[in-house]
This record gives C-alpha cells, structure tokens and sequence, in this order.
C-alpha cells in the first residue's frame, strides 16, 4: 500500500526532531526526496527559529516561586483539615456554613443560586450544596444530589458559553465528573479494607435474609439510572443547543466538554448497570 | 504506572515536588505557545503565569482521561489564549510589539538578526488557517507529539498530519514570497 506524503513527512520530522539529519531521510524515501526535501528545510529553519523564543530565566524562577508558596499555603491548610476526624470535619464544616449563612443572610445565600464560576458568590454557593450533600440522610440521597449538581454545572457551562469563557467551560467538565464520580463511589469505612470503588446502590445477591433490604438497594439503583439518564439528556441538550450558538472560537472547548461529559455520564450508568444486574 | 502518570498522581494528592517538576517540564513549552499566540513578552508573561495557576488550582480535579497531562495544560492555556484574544477584540489576530527582546546574547547584529527572523515567523504563523496554526505551534513551537497535539485539539493523528504537512507547505510558500 502507498503511504501518505503526509506520514512519510511526519516520520521525517521525527526523525530530524531526534538528531538525524535530512539526507538520511531522504535516502529512506527516494522516490519522495524531491517533494520532501525543500519542506524538510523550512521545516528545520522553523524549528530553529520557534526555539529561539525563549522565556526570561528570572520570569520563570519569580512565576515557580509564586506556585511553591502557593502550594505550601494550601498543603498547610490540608494538614490542618487532616488533623480533625473525617465526621467532624463534615459536621464542622456543615455547622460553619449553616452559621456563615445565618450571619451573611438569607438573601447572599438566595442570589448565591444564581452565581457563576467567575462570580464572587460562586464559592458560597458550592458550600451550599457541600451542606446540602453532607446533611443528605442516604447514600441515594447523596448520590441524587450529585447527580443534580452535576446538571447544574452543565447550566453553567452553557452560560459560560454564552459569555465566551473557555477555560470556565473546560474546569466545569472537571467538576462534572466528580459529581458524577461521587455517584459511585463511597468512602471506605475506616475499620474495613477494601480495595477498588464501592457502589452507592450496590445490588448483590439477595440472600433470604436480606430479601428486603437487596429489593431496596435493586429500586436504588433503578432510580439513579433515571435520575443519571435524564440528567445526561438534559445536560447534552442544553450544550449542544450553546454548541450551536457559540462563537467559533469556542466551539472545539464546546465539542470537547460534550464529548467528555458524554462519556462521564455513560460510564458512572454503565457501573450503576452492572451493580444492579450482579 | 508510567513516569508521568506517578508525578501526575502525587501531584494531584497535593506534592508540592511533583507539581514543581510538572511546571520545570512544561513551562518553556507553554510560555512559547502562548507567545506565539499574542507575539507580545509582557501579555505572554502574564498569560502564562494564568496557566500555572489555573493548573495548580484545578489539579486536584484532573481527570485521566486518556489525555496526556501536557494537553490537559495546553487545552488551559488555549482557552487562556482565546478568553483573553476576545476580551482584547483580537481573536483570529496576533499583534506584535514593537520594540521586542526575544533573544539574548553579547553580539547586538546577531540579536537583531534573530529577532527579525522571529517576528518573521509569527507573521507567517498569523497567516496560516486556524487549524494548521495550532498544530504548528504545537508541534514545532512546544514539540508536542503528533499524538499529543490530537489529544489536545481533539482530532485524530491523522489530521494533524495532514494539517501539518499543509501548514508547512503555505509556510514556504510565504517564506519565498517574502524575498
């Protein structure tokens, strides 16, 4: 079979990017050569130039130092959040943001509903739905809170999208993920070691004795995949109709997001399947 | 687990010596992307800075996603390109200073040289189509894989081949029009 000018270009780059140099690549390809080799040299001239733009070294050495202590204050923080129970700390976490709502209103806390990622009450509103989650009576609870939340940033998304705020759109599919992670996935508890991802609605194997509860967990699981499936649709829907409208410029950050959270949606229902039909 | 994927790993459960070796990894790469982009030292600086912290702000949510982590940070600085190009009117434009230092160095004719040779270059780059531009700088401005750029961009390694290859055709082609 002929192969593509266009890999057989690319195989020489390679090859020059590692040291070669062009009349070896022109030796393995002749019946090429011609057309290759005035490409092969701009491309060389190219790369010669492309490296000489280079980075001021005391820019790159204050910017390093910036994140170092950047991180520092935050492993400072993760140490101090390490040093209280895990209970507690929700529960602490859950009685500061009840306290912080009572002492900065009812209405901060209401206008926090409709803040976006950019927006100042943005984290106000996470710690809301943080409460919210941590106060949840079950797991399916928890896990249909996540679900939620999940649709709500790709609300987000789409008004990012309206604003033109690629990178906002790109850290929300993160974010997406994890609620959608959170569906399946549960804390080990402390006393108990297992290993690999437990899920929120586990359906094993009734025995005679657990008949009841398995029914139970079995109508969970059924519910979390309507919950997740129309929550999928919706999301998808509303993205592709931003897509649609979206300047160029965003459409790629767009067409991604959707990819990804398309694929997100559908593993956490294909392991909630698969729990259900054990 | 690979290499990258263990100083991924640690960087995300917050070692401040993974993340610093990410950003040793990677920072001249995305600093002469985003260079490339806005041909302006000081808003490349800044942009750049953006970047950084936006990756260590958002890497303890990173995803694997079969996405090497170098295009997890160049979708970042893409979309750190395009925010910025939109707010500034520019999208689609790349407006070189006019008084740039790009190249140090003791022999002043040599810099000077170098430093045509460069805003050369990125008017050419301006003036490829949005597709072959991305791959170009990614490929030869960050020296990005071909299977790296088509993780970042979204597109298959066969289309970036075929964007470079065409890139590089209109770059000669626009080279020798200049003499």
């Amino acid at each position: 079979m002929t192969r593509k000018i266009e890999d057989i270009f690319d195989n020489c780059l390679e090859s020059i990017f590692k040291g070669e140099s062009i009349d070896d690549c022109l030796k393995a390809y002749p019946e090429q050569a011609p057309e290759l080799e005035p490409l092969l040299k701009t491309s060389l001239v190219f790369m010669q130039r492309f490296s000489a733009i280079q980075p001021a070294p005391e820019f790159k050495a204050r910017l390093g130092s910036q994140l170092q202590a950047m991180l520092y204050a935050k492993q400072k923080k993760a140490e101090r959040r390490a040093r209280i129970p895990i209970w507690q700390r929700r529960w602490a976490l859950a009685m500061t943001a009840i306290l912080g709502f009572l002492l900065i209103g009812v209405g901060t806390l209401a206008a926090s509903a409709y803040a976006l990622p950019d927006g100042s009450l943005y984290p106000v509103k996470l710690a809301g739905e943080q409460v919210k989650v941590t106060l949840a009576f079950s797991d399916i609870d928890k896990a249909k809170l996540h679900i939620q939340f999940a649709e709500r940033r790709a609300g987000e998304m789409v008004e990012m999208a309206r604003q033109g705020k690629g990178n906002e759109i790109f850290m929300l599919t993160e974010q997406v993920a994890n609620h959608l992670d959170k569906v399946y996935v549960m804390e080990q508890p402390p006393e108990v070691e297992e290993k690999g991802p437990k899920m929120l609605a586990p359906t094993p194997t009734p025995a005679p004795s657990e008949g009841a509860e398995a029914y139970s967990k079995g109508r969970d699981a059924e519910e979390l995949e309507m919950a997740l499936s129309q929550s999928r649709a919706k999301s998808l829907a509303a993205l592709r109709n931003a897509l649609d409208k979206a300047p160029e410029e965003l459409k790629p950050v767009l067409q991604q997001a959707i990819e990804d959270m398309e694929e997100d949606y559908n593993k956490t229902i294909s392991i909630i399947e698969s729990g259900s039909s054990q | 687990m690979s290499i990258e994927k263990d100083v991924v790993s640690r960087a995300i459960k917050g070692d401040g010596g993974a993340f610093a070796q990410l950003y040793e990894e990677h920072f001249d790469r995305i600093y002469r992307y985003v260079y490339l982009k806005v041909g302006n030292q000081a808003e490349a600086e800044d942009l750049t800075q953006e970047v950084f912290v936006k990756a260590l702000e958002a890497i303890g949510s990173y995803k694997w996603r079969n996405l090497p982590f170098v295009a997890w940070l160049f979708r970042i600085a893409h979309n750190q390109v395009i925010d910025y190009l939109r707010k500034q009117g520019k999208v689609g434009k790349v407006v070189l200073e006019d008084d740039i230092t790009l190249v140090s160095g003791s022999n002043p004719a040599f810099m000077a040289e170098r430093e045509l040779e460069i805003e050369e270059l990125i008017n050419n780059v301006k003036k490829l189509s949005p597709a072959q531009r991305e791959v170009i700088s990614l490929r030869f401005g960050s020296g990005l894989s071909v299977a790296e750029v088509a993780k970042a961009l979204g597109k298959n390694p066969g289309t970036v081949k075929a964007l470079q290859y065409n890139g590089i055709v209109a770059l000669r082609k626009l080279m020798l029009g200049d003499r």
